[in-house]
């Protein structure tokens, strides 16, 4: 049981690399779009809750899927 | 506001010399922004890329940046690196540092000079392996002259457990080649007297960054590091890989500008005497009528 929730605080960690990763990869993106910093952050903010939004449902729905297994 | 033409528009990626961003936007992710003037973008570049790209560095251990073609492939340039390669500078140093690896770098079974350091590791029985506490504390090291020849000698001071202990060093000596992937160098040697006699040291000191970054791990380092650090070493390399593909972006974006950018910005209003007198100058030209055939 410990074992198990210790490889789960493992994964759990990597997991939160994603929300720093997908910040600077919508900002990045963004930048090279527009011009404008209010529009860069506007558009950058969007993408980022479009990936962790696509993210989120595909994990929702593994999660789903492997119920009891 | 009104927008004032494309053609009136001063691009901001054209102010400066083209040539010059474009080496700068190569060379360092955002400073070709920098030097057109493009400050916050520069800077979205500059931490988000070069910041990504170094915090995969460190989240590998260094054991991240390298180039190391399959032996008997004609492909020189692996992707694993020609990723990492848009990055810049900081990817570059894997090009020479494969060539450093093979000039005079052996492991050091006896010192020829003093060493005095940092040391990290574990205190193990002599025989097996079981571990007898960790160890974190100052190793000083230097070449003596023993009954059998010349010796590596020297003292441990630190910790061991938590416990302030000091240690007195010989035999066994072993320590990692000076060039080598990764930024801790492999060092091992034996206690002498005390009550920790016969026991071993094994753990690592630092290594200095430039002997180590950029350098091509040996298989069985690689597979030390990935087997250690699992998920996290493949999420460093993926972090690096992403960066150096980012940069592509930059680049196009310091050289040809935004993708499509233009047309959503709003724009100071024309003086409007200046049109007054751009009128005198370009009188409009006359519409004429255009008739469609039926």
């Amino acid at each position: 049981m410990s074992f198990s929730l210790f490889i789960l605080a493992q994964t759990v960690n990597v997991t939160w690399y994603l929300l720093p990763l997908a910040m600077i990869i919508s900002l990045v993106y963004s930048a090279s779009r527009f011009e404008l910093p209010d529009r860069i952050l506007r558009r950058a903010t969007w993408l980022f809750l479009q990936i962790i939004g696509f993210m989120g449902i595909v994990f929702a729905l593994l999660w789903i899927l492997s119920y009891k297994m | 506001m009104p927008i004032a033409p494309v053609a009136e528009r001063q691009k901001p990626w054209e102010a400066r010399n083209v040539y010059v961003a474009l080496i700068l936007a190569v060379l360092v992710p955002g400073l070709g922004h920098l030097y057109q003037g493009r400050i916050v973008k520069g800077l979205i570049y500059l931490f988000g890329i070069l910041g990504l790209f170094l915090w995969g560095v460190k989240l590998g251990e260094g054991v991240v940046v390298y180039n190391l073609p399959e032996k008997g492939l004609t492909r020189k340039i692996t992707l694993h690196y020609a990723a990492q390669f848009g990055a810049g500078l900081v990817s570059y140093p894997a090009l020479l540092q494969k060539q450093r690896t093979t000039k005079n770098n052996n492991t050091i079974r006896q010192l020829d000079r003093p060493l005095s350091t940092t040391f990290t590791g574990s205190l193990i029985e002599s025989h097996g392996d079981a571990e007898a506490g960790k160890l974190d504390g100052i190793i000083t090291l230097k070449p003596e002259s023993g009954e059998y020849g010349p010796e590596t000698k020297g003292i441990f001071t630190g910790k061991l457990d938590g416990q302030p202990v000091k240690l007195e060093l010989g035999g066994n000596f072993f320590l990692d080649r000076p060039i080598a992937a990764g930024f801790r160098r492999t060092l091992k040697i034996g206690v002498l007297g005390g009550v920790e006699n016969g026991r071993i040291l094994i753990g690592s000191i630092p290594r200095p960054f430039f002997d180590g970054y950029g350098v091509p791990p040996d298989p069985d380092q690689l597979q030390e590091v990935t087997g250690r650090l699992g998920k996290q070493h493949e999420l460093a390399l993926v972090f690096t890989w992403i960066a150096g593909l980012l940069n592509i972006l930059a680049i196009w974006d310091c050289v040809q500008g935004p993708a499509y950018g233009f047309g959503d910005e709003t724009w100071q209003t024309p003086n409007p005497d200046e049109n007054i007198e751009k009128t005198k100058l370009d009188p409009p030209i006359p519409v004429t009528n255009v008739t469609t055939p039926a």
